[in-house]
């Protein structure tokens, strides 16, 4: 069967709309409830934050400006991260700040801390002290907190029907709610460490815990809430991820069980520090196992649409077939692709060429696939790097 | 390989309509009827977290009687004899320790509105350096609102022989009394606290858990 450039046009039409790829995310939308419903919310959970943080600045400033300065640089490493791995149909950034806020103020404040105080204190009421000692946290906090994180995700995809498509996309986001939720959590953790020898010591007594945190964060909530918002993704099902319940159940099962074994790991540990030491260290791979697992299986329908909106452009010999299989291939393909120059020089140019087509596939992604002056500039930059040109810009 | 002739794409990207537009068809009260839904099943998750199980919460009493002859542990091996009949809400007894082997830094019994509280950390200083410390972060956090210290610290002696500072405390709507004892480098703190009606001096209860704060440790002095 003879494939037309019509046909890869066509093909790239529907990749666009069905991926909400370059979309622009406009969060003022009056007329959508879930605008509202996430206003009042997040409203809510700043207040809330600052008044705490307002109360509690008094008595231990000094550790709360170490916390926020540290956490602050960790969240840009994250988010850093985050944004990189969101390399094929991107979505918008303010979207990924609008799921960061939910994180760190709704999710926080508002939902989990009620709940968790409250069921802490009713297994303690039901079982013993003991019993919720040993096991509460591990019981309570793995529904509560990533009910609230993943509840997120369904107000983002009311207010951005048509960025999120994929499972992908809820990985993402699930990243940014649980980032956002790990930094707020963090700083609060951070000032109850500062009152613990009554005020005194603050930073000797919270430099420990900001630490411990920020190890033990590596394979905490951003994980949680990326594998858990691609199961809801799964569960809802949208225009470019047919529903499939049985994996939504599972991947939303899987973080909880994750978030649970790790809360009650000095229980299941008991007083051995080595123990505990190799669980932890065992629960961290275990967590990263799985989440690059996740991320393997909902990365290839991006990879797809990259494919897509990339092949007409193949076809009019503006990137090659290498070019555009390491486009829409893995990181090992991209390596190999550049790896494959004879020499330095050419080794970078193969890197500066790949920067270049993804960025012409943004620009096409924005022109909903329109032969636009930006195109057509983004193609000709392709061309130019390809050439050995310097910029005249 | 694809053929090459075709029509070149469209030179101005298709029409989409604006992100807050919503079909005729789907509005309801001015809103985007397919929002609804999503926002009320957060909604409902919102009351069952902050308001359904914390009201269930206040509703369960707690059942953890104070026996006579319990003793109660806070970490470094400090520990406390609760009044018989007070109800445990914080802490554990002594030899229950969770399965961390770590007992917790806190400890609370109540008797209706009386509430004693235990609690431990690291603390460099005397006695009277620590209640300062307290007194210094307990006003830092209320900011003149909470409880606040009334009159001048006095000695208090533990029953084991340990020396400690004490100072009386009220607020808007509590009176009380805060301890403060140093053993080597753990500071502990002892606060009982009652609503204003009752009897401005400390009960006798009050007195007696104060006075078996005790510390088995090697930090003892």
């Amino acid at each position: 069967m003879t494939t037309t450039l019509t046909d890869l046009d066509r093909a790239r039409d529907v990749a666009l709309d069905l991926s909400g790829w370059g979309r622009r995310f406009v969060f003022y939308q009056p007329r959508n409830f879930a605008f509202w419903g996430y206003l009042a919310l997040v409203g809510i959970g700043v207040l809330t934050f600052l008044s705490t943080l307002a109360r509690e600045y008094n008595a231990y400033g000094e550790a709360i400006g170490l916390a926020v300065t540290s956490f602050a640089f960790y969240a840009a490493l994250f988010w850093w991260f985050t944004d990189r791995i969101d390399h094929y149909a991107k979505l918008p950034h303010n979207l990924m700040v609008v799921a960061f806020l939910w994180g760190g103020f709704a999710a926080t404040g508002v939902m989990a801390a009620n709940a968790n105080d409250a069921i802490l204190a009713l297994y303690a009421k039901s079982f013993g002290q003991v019993w919720a000692l040993n096991w509460g946290a591990g019981l309570a906090a793995p529904f509560n907190e990533e009910l609230a994180k993943g509840s997120g995700l369904l107000l983002l995809i009311a207010l951005a029907q048509r960025h999120i498509r994929t499972a992908f996309d809820g990985f993402i986001l699930g990243a940014f709610i649980g980032l956002g939720f790990q930094i707020v959590e963090d700083i609060t953790y951070a000032m109850t460490s500062a009152g613990t020898q009554f005020g005194a010591n603050q930073i000797g007594a919270s430099v420990g815990t900001i630490i411990l945190r920020m190890v033990s964060g590596v394979a905490a909530h951003i994980l949680y809430s990326a594998i858990f918002c691609a199961g809801v993704v799964y569960l809802v099902g949208r225009p470019a991820e047919p529903r499939r319940i049985g994996r939504g159940l599972l991947l939303i099962v899987i973080p909880m069980l994750l978030h649970g074994t790790w809360d009650s790991l000095g229980a299941i540990a008991g007083p051995d520090a080595l123990t505990l030491i190799g669980l932890l260290i065992g629960t961290i791979v275990v967590a990263l196992i799985i989440v690059a697992r996740v991320y393997r299986l909902t990365v290839t329908r991006e990879r797809d649409f990259v494919r897509d909106v990339m092949a007409p452009e193949q076809a009019r010999d503006v990137i090659s077939p290498v070019e555009l299989d390491a486009m829409a291939g893995n990181r090992k393909a991209r390596k190999a692709y550049r790896k494959a120059g004879r020499n330095r020089p050419e080794r970078r140019r193969a890197r500066y060429i790949l920067n270049a087509a993804y960025a012409l596939a943004d620009e096409l992604a924005a022109a909903r696939g329109a032969d636009t002056d930006q195109v057509r500039f983004a193609r000709s930059e392709v061309a130019r790097i390809r050439a050995g040109i310097p910029s005249p810009w | 390989m694809p053929e090459t002739e075709s029509s070149p794409p469209a030179s101005a990207p298709r029409f989409e309509p604006r992100e807050g537009w919503v079909p005729a068809d789907e509005r309801r009260f001015g809103l985007d009827r397919r929002t609804l839904r999503p926002t009320l099943v957060v909604f409902a998750l919102v009351v069952v977290m902050s308001l359904v199980l914390p009201v269930i919460n206040a509703t369960v009493p707690y059942h953890d009687i104070v026996r006579a002859g319990d003793v109660m542990q806070i970490e470094g091996d400090v520990t406390f004899v609760p009044e018989a009949g007070w109800g445990i809400t914080s802490g554990v007894r002594a030899g229950h320790a969770p399965l961390s082997g770590s007992y917790p830094a806190t400890a609370t019994v109540e008797d209706g509105a009386v509430k004693f509280t235990l609690r431990t950390g690291s603390f460099h200083g005397d006695a009277d350096t620590l209640l300062g410390q307290i007194e210094t972060t307990s006003d830092a956090l209320n900011t003149g609102r909470g409880v606040r210290v009334t009159g001048a610290p006095t000695t208090i002696v533990t029953g084991a022989g340990q020396q400690g500072a004490t100072v009386r405390v009220t607020g808007p709507h509590t009176i009380g009394v805060i301890a403060a004892f140093v053993y080597g480098s753990r500071g502990v703190e002892a606060v009982a606290t009652g609503p204003t009606d009752a009897d401005s001096e400390p009960s006798a209860a009050v007195l007696r858990m104060i006075s078996s704060i005790s510390h088995s440790g090697k930090d003892k002095q």
